[in-house]
């Protein structure tokens, strides 16, 4: 009971993760190659916060958290007004900085060795708590004004700047939203693992992330919570090597972009209204 | 002394210049950021590593055999992942994310290859260092810079003067177009993807003599991207100019600061560049294309 505990929470904290990832890539079409550096940031912050400085575990993870939107806006600055082709090629260079920097500042990170001590406070209750809410404020962002000027964007710049979107600013929204989100993950992360090192947090785990996005289906929430979940829960379930896990998502995820670009669910998404209850149900009575 | 730091600074800057031009080369002709070039580095450095074991080859042997083996598994991988986008003419999203996952399956397969282990390469030469005065060069870095130079100038010959080159050239302008001229326009893209592997294999073997040879390796591809990024995305000429100024950028702050933070120092190098002149040295495509 305990192992399938861990496993869902951990599953939880990568919904989370990809949630964030969604916003930018599934909504705006944009890719952070540097995502899992926000999500370190997040985690680093925090576990310093408390265990040095002392704080309470919810500031700490909302300084973490405002802090990372800061370096995300740094980043994101310069990039936003480009082709999207920079942001990937950017945020690509800040995660290396970023392992190189939490490598080199020994005193405070605990260098390579990692940053051990923090104290447990995320529980399974907590995950869970924490995806609903990330999911139902991903899924209201999708649905208000800014989704929709998100996916504007990403189907054609130049047609929604003609519109009068202020596709520069809409870039820069989504992806402070996906860095947000991502480093809440990594807040939940630290305080589950009670343990933190550079190493998990390079650009093959960003990459991770859009991979399963793009198996659940690159348009659809639902599909990339679900990618997710199954990619996530099932190779832990089945023990698999990590080697051959990657080797595993890679082979599936070229199958699926080469048949069936789409994704797994499309631009389906989960509705009280898709399921055929609720709102149609009245109308038809 | 400064002298030094700039003959290391070009050495060093001559390998990011041709892991620059070998991205350059797909970027410029498909329109996407080919995210798969470092792990097919690593993948080529180790094929012709294992073939140096074997055979006890000589290091040209070693570097032709990497760079055959580079060409070849790019043209698979083109092949695999993106023959089927470039067809359908869908979003050049997917070209990225194919090119990810093509770049997640090399390494995992380099992986489950040859374990997390550290490798090295016999030693080539018997004196390492070659003196010119007060100045020390290693011969290791004497070869990359002096194979970086002829790989790139042979590359320029063949785009500016032969028929494939210009074939190559006008499918980088307007590939329906090209098609309609008569060009075979997937059999270009192949060539292309046969020279930027190549590349790869050329400077993976390098940076796995300068520094070791592991399946991480191709993590080093940043440095390629953030000196075409600094140079103008998909222009060959600004790479390699970008890729110079980064190396010798990188190798003088190094030498303040210690070898830890080149990753810091190198993206803070582009960040600023992105600020003053987001367009690169060469200033090329930064807007998204209608």
């Amino acid at each position: 009971m305990e192992f399938y505990l861990s496993v869902m929470t951990f599953t939880l904290i990568s919904v989370i993760a990809v949630t964030g990832v969604y916003v930018l890539t599934g909504l705006t079409g944009m890719f952070s190659l540097g995502q899992a550096a926000f999500m370190a940031i997040g985690a680093y912050i925090s576990g310093v916060l408390v265990v040095k400085v002392g704080l309470p575990f919810a500031l700490a993870a909302i300084i973490a958290i405002a802090l990372s939107v800061l370096v995300g806006y740094i980043v994101g600055l310069p990039t936003v007004r480009l082709r999207r082709d920079y942001i990937s090629l950017v945020t690509l260079g800040f995660g290396e900085a970023i392992t190189a920097l939490l490598n080199q500042m020994q005193s405070i990170t605990g260098g390579a060795l990692g940053f051990s001590g923090i104290p447990q406070k995320t529980t399974f209750t907590l995950a869970v708590a924490s995806a609903a809410v990330c999911i139902a404020l991903v899924a209201y962002f999708k649905a208000s004004k800014y989704g929709r000027q998100c996916i504007a964007a990403k189907s054609d710049e130049l047609a929604a700047k003609a519109m009068g979107i202020d596709v520069a600013r809409i870039k820069m929204i989504a992806f402070l939203f996906s860095v947000a989100v991502t480093a809440y993950a990594g807040v939940l992360y630290a305080f589950y693992t009670t343990y933190v090192d550079p190493g998990i947090f390079g650009w093959k785990k960003s990459a991770e992330w859009v991979i399963m996005v793009f198996f659940g289906g690159v348009n659809s929430l639902t599909g990339s919570i679900i990618g997710t979940a199954i990619l996530t829960a099932l190779p832990e379930m089945l023990r698999f090597a990590a080697e051959y896990r990657t080797v595993f998502y890679s082979i599936l995820v070229l199958l699926i972009i080469n048949f069936k670009p789409a994704g797994l669910f499309g631009e389906y998404e989960l509705s009280l209204k898709s399921l055929g209850i609720g709102r149609e149900k009245k109308n038809a009575a | 002394m400064s002298l030094q730091i700039i003959i290391n600074g070009l050495a060093l800057g001559s390998v990011y210049a041709i892991i620059a031009t070998g991205f350059s080369l797909i970027f410029n002709i498909l329109k996407f950021s080919n995210f798969s070039h470092g792990a097919l580095m690593t993948l080529s450095a180790f094929i012709g590593y294992f073939f140096a074991v074997t055979v006890n080859s000589s290091l040209l042997l070693v570097v032709a055999i990497s760079m055959l083996a580079g060409g070849l598994v790019s043209c698979l991988g083109e092949l695999v992942a993106f023959r089927k986008i470039t067809l359908s003419n869908t979003s050049p999203i997917y070209f990225f994310v194919s090119s990810i996952t093509l770049g997640t399956l090399y390494e995992g397969i380099v992986t489950i290859w040859v374990g997390p282990n550290f490798y090295n390469y016999p030693r080539f030469f018997e004196t390492t260092v070659v003196k010119l005065g007060s100045i020390v060069i290693s011969k290791s870095d004497l070869i990359m810079f002096v194979s970086s130079c002829a790989a790139l100038a042979l590359l320029m010959l063949f785009i500016q003067k032969t028929k494939f080159g210009r074939a190559l050239r006008s499918v980088s302008f307007d590939r329906e177009t090209a098609g309609l001229m008569g060009i075979d326009v997937i059999r270009i893209i192949q060539l292309a993807f046969f020279l930027s592997g190549a590349l790869a294999g050329l400077a993976g073997v390098f940076l796995g003599i300068n520094y070791t040879l592991y399946p991480q390796l191709g993590n080093l591809v940043v440095k390629g991207f953030i000196a075409s990024v600094i140079g103008g995305l998909g222009s060959v000429f600004g790479a390699v100019a970008g890729a110079l100024l980064l190396g010798l950028t990188e190798t003088l702050l190094i030498n303040f600061a210690g070898s830890g933070y080149a990753p810091v120092f190198s993206f803070l190098i582009m960040l600023v560049f992105l600020l003053i002149r987001p367009q690169g040295i060469a200033g090329s495509n930064v807007q998204e294309k209608a």
